[in-house]
């Protein structure tokens, strides 16, 4: 459990490698400019070289550390989570193509119902409840303007 | 001093104006709510709310964000007390002694020390805040770009050293924030950086979508299924007074956790988790009875309610004074400040008074409404605390994804509050800390453009750091701290960490 820990730590350390050694490579392009005037790439080139070497000092620390690197969390649902992630990226797809109010409704009754595991009836009343709700608190009362769809709301 | 008087008796005069009074009771009374809420912090509130106050005059609207951050402390304790769940992180502590009193039957009591120390100790921290900001505007006049990198960089290294597990790890989230702050337009020649081709990132990553992502959304993934059903301890509370023998034993703790939480609260970067861990051990070490302290110890109720409202107060004279803010919580405010025109910095207090004591006058106001209200409305907020988390969740997602897109009516704010969720969850499993990426995002910006002009001021010598003697002291503190660590015993961090 411990080496699948800390080689979960380790890759974590070696994806922020990447991804300095990557900035540092975008920041080369950008332009460093010289010390006397530095460039658009400058802080990045010097950021990203600092997260390289941060990056290899957690990785050292985690194969020396008799620690657990890596937090225990409890249950996580991951297939959950990955649906809970789609359906917010189903929301901002179809918000601007059908209106703040459906798409709510929508998002709602799939998170109260199938998310939340709320019997049908509720997860539908209190989803359609929380549409017009925000809709009115949003949009009629703090003038925040919401996307509308084909129906005007 | 008397010109801070009379100055304090024009901002009364604002504060006490309707509309403000109106923001204000708003102010403190959503604070209190997501205090009491668990899942949902003043931060994202500050971020959802901010579209909102862009129709709002910048005093009325600043009073009402002000009122969410002191708000949040009051109703943070009332979790803790009764639910054994902190509402919010600076409530942690709360939770040793305030609980065990409610099952002892005293969370009366618990509700009403917590209520009046926080009374006691923001009233102590607004005076502080009216004594220390523009004396402490006064000097940083002579703060030239090199003084303000070097502070920023203090402060930055100051938030990774009190990391609770890896500093490294803390300064690399920094890193990750200066680096995530500074996409968009390069503010000199206007080049655009890590922008992928995408017009909306041109004028940056919006801070809303990424503290939304980050402590919203990314707390309720890490609950689903996990937080079912709250159990409420207390039924009926009574006795919210406390007694004269309660009243004897808090005022040492009081008096030093007030102290300690706004000079803690003062130090960029500390904001008010640490101090209250301080405070509390430091109560246990003062007491002639320590083993109480766990057991329903009333002193360990006082003292960490205190230090964290005091902390607040604190918080906001770097903010107000210098322009630098020193928690994720006033990194917002700061961006409030910006969008609504005005330049945070020294000169904010001349340039914008009305603003300035309009705002300190407001938060007496706010903190006296607190303690009127607050402890009649101690049933109500019980009841909120009986809705059910599955119905919360989906709540406080979407009010993070109206607040996301909210700001600049943009779907593509959306896109980035759902990646940082992401992230955030995957920061939280792999135990790297969201403060600094989200204090080194709003500082990145700030940071570049000084280090940049102080590049240019010495002609390329790095030494004009340390030639001038207020930077070369931020300078040489920010060593320390990055030093510290190598001798374990000085890391407070780690400390705290086995404390929990």
């Amino acid at each position: 459990m411990k080496r699948t820990k800390t080689f979960a730590a380790g890759l974590s350390a070696l994806f922020w490698v990447a991804v300095g050694l990557l900035t540092c490579y975008g920041a080369t392009r950008l332009g460093l400019g010289s010390v006397t005037e530095p460039g658009a790439g400058f802080i990045f080139f010097w950021s990203g070289l600092i997260l390289v070497i941060l990056s290899l000092i957690v990785l050292a620390d985690s194969i020396r550390s008799s620690e657990d690197p890596v937090r225990e969390m409890g249950e996580m649902n991951w297939a959950k989570i990955a649906l809970v992630l789609l359906s917010l990226l189903l929301y901002a797809f179809f918000l601007e193509r059908l209106g703040f109010v459906l798409t709510t409704f929508v998002l709602m009754s799939f998170l109260l119902g199938c998310i939340e595991g709320i019997n049908r009836v509720r997860s539908v009343g209190v989803a359609g409840a929380a549409a017009l709700a925000s809709y009115a608190i949003f949009e009629l009362w703090l003038k925040i303007r919401l996307p509308k769809g084909p129906l005007g709301f | 001093m008397l010109e801070s008087l009379t100055s304090l008796v024009y901002g009364f005069n604002i504060a006490l104006q309707p509309q403000n009074l109106l923001y204000c009771f708003i102010g403190v009374t959503m604070g209190t709510l997501v205090g009491v809420l668990p899942g949902i912090g003043p931060t994202a509130t500050i971020a959802l709310l901010l579209p909102a106050t862009f129709a709002l005059n910048p005093i009325s609207a600043i009073i009402m964000l002000s009122g969410i951050c002191y708000g949040a402390m009051y109703g943070g304790s009332t979790t803790s007390i009764l639910l054994n769940i902190p509402g919010e992180a600076s409530s942690v502590v709360t939770c040793f002694d305030g609980y065990q009193m409610a099952r002892q039957g005293r969370a009366g009591a618990a509700l009403g020390i917590s209520a009046f120390g926080s009374f006691i100790a923001g009233s102590f921290s607004i005076f502080g805040l009216i004594l220390l900001a523009p004396t402490l505007a006064n000097f940083a006049l002579r703060f030239g770009p090199p003084e303000y990198f070097a502070l920023m960089v203090m402060g930055l290294t100051v938030v990774a050293y009190l990391a609770r597990k890896s500093m490294a790890k803390a300064l690399m989230m920094a890193v990750v924030g200066i680096l995530l702050g500074c996409i968009g337009l390069d503010p000199i020649t206007a080049t655009p950086r890590f922008t992928f081709g995408i017009l909306e990132l041109a004028d940056g990553i919006g801070i809303a979508p990424v503290v939304m992502g980050l402590f919203g959304i990314a707390e309720v993934l890490e609950n689903l299924g996990v937080l079912t059903k709250t159990e409420v301890f207390a039924e009926k509370i009574k006795g919210l007074f406390p007694t004269r023998e309660d009243w004897k034993r808090c005022m040492g703790p009081l008096a030093r956790g007030s102290l300690l939480g706004f000079f803690l609260g003062l130090l960029p970067g500390v904001g008010a988790i640490v101090p209250q861990f301080l405070s509390y051990a430091l109560e246990k070490k003062l007491s002639r009875h320590p083993e109480r302290f766990g057991k329903g110890a009333i002193e360990g109720v006082a003292s960490p309610e205190a230090c964290n409202n005091a902390a607040v107060g604190g918080t906001f004279i770097p903010l107000l004074s210098l322009g630098i803010p020193s928690t994720a919580m006033t990194a917002i405010l700061l961006g409030a400040l910006m969008i609504y025109g005005l330049t945070p910095g020294p000169l904010l207090i001349k340039n914008s008074p009305d603003l300035f004591w309009g705002v300190i006058a407001s938060m007496y106001i706010g903190n006296l409404m607190l303690l009127i209200l607050n402890l009649p409305l101690i049933p109500l907020w019980v009841r909120v605390l009986k809705i059910p988390y599955s119905y919360l969740s989906c709540f406080i997602i979407l009010f993070c994804l109206i607040g996301a897109y909210s700001l600049n009516n943009s779907t593509t704010d959306i896109y980035v509050a759902v990646a940082f969720s992401f992230i955030g969850l995957l920061m939280k499993k792999f135990a790297f800390e969201p403060a600094p990426l989200v204090l080194a995002f709003v500082l990145g910006p700030l940071l570049e453009t000084a280090l940049r002009r102080s590049l240019i001021l010495s002609d390329g010598s790095v030494l004009i750091f340390l030639q001038r003697p207020i930077s070369a002291a931020f300078i040489l503190f920010s060593i320390v701290f990055l030093v510290a660590p190598l001798f374990s015993h000085l890391r407070l961090g780690r400390g705290l960490s086995e404390e929990d």
